[in-house]
This record gives structure tokens, sequence and C-alpha cells, in this order.
């Protein structure tokens, strides 16, 4: 059981500001799909620190993402 | 787009992970035609960085995205680095790096950029230290003071931290004055070491201070600082990267943290000699910068 990022892409793809994936302290993790206009996260390599969830609720007040318990079996 | 430093070789390609062959295909290796490669890469482009193991949100990491995202010239950059937090991060970089001895990087560095001159007269080669506060304001002050002298052309990097961080918590010449941590536990006594203006009093060309708190802002003091190291001599930046755990912060304020430093001990600092000034304006004229 750990936490990571979850983003809601139909909120974030209203937006497209891109800027949690400039904050995101890991590489490759919190990316952007050009296609669909949505920020995605590698929940394999989210360390689940929340600054994403700063940047987009707390900065900005856009309220994309959360964050939430996954399990090894999912 | 690819460069012959990172190349599979053809037999094994089937049956590499999807991450390597996006180092190949996809990586931010280097300036297409139109545009510079930079901050804007990181969103969708493989990073040359991966899967590191430093705390998660620890603010230095996010710092190493931007300031290796914005090198002008990855490929052909040498990045000197000392122990300390971000050694932890060296051995997943795609690039060539070296890890010497406590404290005396600015001295393997100036060696490495003398022999790469005169090994390779006709390409542009870049230098670059990257190194905590300890290992740059304490054990390595008379290495990286002299290199200066010496206007070696080299950029020195500070990741400031204001503690030794990985060791348990000591103080560092570079920790406030009045700090308290686990192993300093009296506080501190004397005040930070103002190394920024030192770098200026030393000869640097160029010095700047800044937090890790805006992306675009890190990248553009690199490719500068860069820029001058390359034609004019040693350029400095301290960049705040705080200890969230040492100074015991959640592990989503160190941006919050750092932010807050951008009005107090971190407030903006900017030294560009008059040469590097003209020099600068020229790149820019000339679309590099």
């Amino acid at each position: 059981m750990y936490y990571v990022a979850k983003v809601d892409s139909s909120k974030c793809s209203e937006y497209k500001c891109n800027m949690c994936t400039l904050y995101c302290p890991e590489a490759n993790t919190l990316m952007y799909d050009e296609e669909n206009k949505t920020s995605w996260v590698d929940e394999d390599r989210c360390k689940g620190c929340a600054i994403c969830v700063y940047v987009c609720s707390d900065l900005l007040d856009r309220n994309c993402i959360e964050m939430a318990m996954v399990s090894t079996e999912d | 787009m690819s460069v012959d430093i990172y190349k599979i070789n053809p037999e094994f390609r089937d049956i590499m992970p999807k991450d390597i062959i996006d180092l190949e295909d996809n990586a931010t290796w280097h300036a297409t035609a139109t545009k510079n490669r930079g901050i804007s890469d990181l969103p969708d482009k493989k990073e040359i960085l991966e899967e590191h193991s430093l705390c998660a949100g620890c603010p230095e990491a996010a710092a190493l995205r931007y300031i290796l995202t914005a090198l002008p010239i990855p490929e052909d950059t040498i990045i000197v680095n000392s122990t300390g937090c971000t050694s932890l991060m060296f051995p997943h970089i795609a690039l060539h790096t070296v890890h010497s001895l406590f404290g005396n990087q600015n001295a393997v560095a100036s060696g490495i950029k003398r022999t790469l001159d005169w090994r390779f007269p006709d390409k542009t080669k870049d230098v670059i230290v990257l190194a905590g506060d300890g290992a740059t304001i304490d054990i390595g002050l008379d290495y990286t003071l002299q290199s200066w002298f010496r206007q070696e052309k080299i950029t020195t990097i500070c990741f400031d931290n204001e503690v030794y961080a990985n060791t348990g918590g000591q103080e560092s010449g570079s920790t406030p004055k009045g700090q308290v941590f686990k192993m300093a536990p009296k506080g501190k006594v004397f005040d930070k070491v103002p190394m920024w203006e030192l770098a200026v009093t030393s000869g640097c060309q160029y010095s700047v201070k800044l937090t890790a708190s805006a992306p675009k802002k890190v990248a553009k003091v690199l490719r500068e600082a860069v820029l001058v190291a390359r034609e004019l001599g040693p350029t400095y930046i301290h960049l705040y990267t705080p200890c969230i755990l040492e100074i015991g912060l959640a592990a989503n304020e160190g941006l919050w943290e750092m932010k807050e430093q951008d009005k107090e001990r971190f407030e903006s600092f900017r030294y560009v000699s008059p040469e590097a000034e003209e020099y600068l304006k020229e790149c820019k004229a000339k679309g590099i910068l």
C-alpha cells in the first residue's frame, strides 16, 4: 500500500497548463500527453510527495490531481 | 533525435526495455534547427536522468532535472561531482560524469577542461562542477577559490541545502546563524558564508544566487553561465535546494519553502562582468541563448 498521484484527465484537459510536470522532482514520472492534452502519472515511479497537488490545488486552484492509495495487487 | 553518445547495438534492440529505446529515440539530447533544448522538453520527452534514489519531494532532484535539461550540448558536457546527496543521482544520469574525492571537484574539473582543450582544440566541450554546500563551501573551499583565481573556464554550481544532510544533519559553513539541527543542537554560532560574493571577489565572470522555485529561471541562468564559462572564465551558480527532511518539512513543502526564501535569505543576487554582459548580448543576437 502506498500513495501515488492520480490526474483527473477530463478536468486537466480543460486547462492544458503543464505546470505540474515541471515541478515533479522525479524524472519521467509526471508526463504530458500531447494527444489527449492531459498530464498523466507513471504510478510505478511516483514516490507520493504530492508536490504536484500543491502546484495544482494550492498555487493554481485547479484541483485536477489528488493522492490515492494503491496496493501492489492493483 | 539522438546522438552518437548513446546507441543500442542493433542485435539487441528487440530485447531492450522501452526506457532504453526511448533514450535513443526520444530523449532531450540536443537542439533542433528551430528550437534550443530546454525546460519545454520536460513534459513529453525522455529525460537523461532516471529513477534516482533521493527522498520523495526533494527539491534537489527537481533542480537537477532543470539543469540537465538546460545544458546547451549534453553530449559534449562533462559533469564533475562531489560527495553528498547529489552524488546519489549521478549513477542515474546518461552523461559523462566524474566523481572524485570529497572537496577536490574544482581541481579535477580544471584538469579535465585543460586536457579537453588540448585534445579536442576544434570542438566545444563544457565542464560543469556540481556539488553540495559542504563540498563547495567547507571541504573544497580552497580548490574552488583557487580555480577561480586561475580563471579556469568551468561552471561551478552549488546545490545549497544549508546542512550536511546525508550524514545526519551537521551544520555547514552555509548554515544560517542560529539554525539548530539534530547533530548541531546548540545552534550555529557564525553567519552564513556569502559564497556568491566570494565568487565575485575571486574573479568569477558571472555569479548568481537563486532558489530552484522557478524552473525557467534556473534553466536560463545555467545556459548563461555555461556560455560565459566557455569563452571568458569561471562562473558560479548558488542554488537553494532545501533539505526538507532536516528542516522538518513534509514532502510536499519543498517548493513552498523555496518560494518563501526567494524573499529572504535567497533574495536574487546577480553579478555579470561587463565583458560577460557584452558576450551574452552577442549570444542573444545569434539565437544561442
